[in-house]
């Protein structure tokens, strides 16, 4: 059995663990109609959306329509298991390395080409908590941080974004800055539980409202670092 | 992105940075912001007796247009009435400071927070 087979027949138990769960965590983690199987480009035999290589012929295929949480085999969801991530992500990279197509045809160096820059995407959206809600909420139908949206924020997330960017700028030590810097990281791990508990009562506007929230807390955590640089710099 | 010298110039000496008491009657505040930058702005106008912006303050947490055009915009409403500040455009920040187009949300902020500064005082006013 080669690696890809291995993969496959792993992921086919897991797929099948998991209808087997039963409906009330299906309905929570999975999207609606979630099975939705294409046709294979080379042998025309059945794919379902997000399985990087046809069951059949082993053929890779396009990235298609599927989300990031199918294309890593995880179940749709705020709360993921990290160490499920990690290990989804390294072994699909693994078999999407260029080396293995290095002898195959061009249709396939291209494929295998986009569903690497898919994983990838996946992987860096799911692994990160801020970046992971804003796509969850998206696929709920809500655009939380619209590029070009200054829409109405809640007065309270301003009124704290402003009086801790505030403490920062008025930091002049090192000490100041650790202080402003531990806040944030306390306030962002009660954001992220927030969270959690917001999307698993799939309350979207409490969601929405705290991934503003986590969103103005990480900048400032950034700038805190910023900051830290400065006065090292300055010392 | 290059910005241009008019954002540099205000972004390196901003005008008017700082805070009014925003518990005084003639002091409007507005608070505004970006989610999808994380950026903050505080704008605050202090108005006379008979309407005239006397004075205006702001505090900008984000990128250097950002702070151009909220340093423009209180450069811009000081000596006129509430209602002339009131009809100031993003489309004037945006022209006068040059903002490339991924930038115009900066000036569009700056007339959110003046208009909110405003509406703040005559809330205020009206209480």
């Amino acid at each position: 059995m080669n690696a890809t087979s291995e993969y496959s027949a792993k992921r086919k138990v897991t797929l099948v663990q998991a209808k087997a769960d039963g409906a009330a965590r299906r309905d929570a983690t999975e999207a609606p109609g979630d099975r939705i199987v294409q046709a294979c480009w080379s042998c025309q035999g059945p794919v379902a959306v997000g399985e990087p290589f046809c069951p059949s012929c082993k053929a890779v295929q396009p990235p298609g329509q599927a989300d990031h949480f199918q294309r890593l085999g995880l179940p749709r969801g705020f709360e993921i298991d990290t160490a499920a991530l990690e290990k989804s992500y390294f072994q699909m990279q693994r078999l999407l390395h260029p080396d293995r197509f290095a002898t195959r045809t061009p249709k396939e160096k291209t494929l295998s080409q986009q569903q690497a820059t898919s994983l990838n995407d996946a992987y860096e959206t799911l692994k990160d908590p801020l970046a992971r809600a804003a796509y969850l909420a998206n696929l709920m139908g809500r655009d939380v941080l619209k590029e070009d949206g200054n829409g109405p924020v809640d007065p309270m997330i301003l009124m704290e974004a402003m009086e801790m960017r505030e403490a920062l700028a008025e930091a002049e030590t090192a000490e100041d800055v650790a202080t402003v810097t531990k806040r944030a990281q306390g306030e962002i791990a009660d954001c992220e539980s927030e969270l959690s508990d917001a999307f698993a009562a799939d309350d979207l506007d409490q969601a929405a409202a705290l991934i503003t929230r986590l969103k103005y807390l990480r900048k400032l955590a950034d700038d805190t670092r910023a900051r830290r640089a400065e006065l090292r710099g300055r010392g | 992105m290059a910005y241009s010298e008019k954002v540099i110039d205000h972004y390196e000496k901003p005008r008017n940075v700082g805070t009014l008491d925003k518990n005084d009657t003639s002091v409007g505040t507005g608070l505004v912001g970006a989610p999808a930058c994380g950026d903050v702005m505080k704008l605050q106008i202090k108005v006379s007796e008979d309407g005239i912006i006397e004075d205006a303050k702001f505090k900008t947490f984000g990128c250097g247009s950002a702070i151009a055009s909220s340093s423009l915009i209180t450069e811009w409403v000081k000596g006129k009435t509430i209602e002339e500040a009131g009809s100031i455009k993003n489309t004037q920040i945006a022209e006068e400071l040059a903002l490339p187009p991924v930038k115009i949300h900066c000036s569009v902020l700056a007339e959110d927070a003046i208009k909110a500064a405003i509406s703040d005082y005559k809330t205020k006013k009206g209480a």
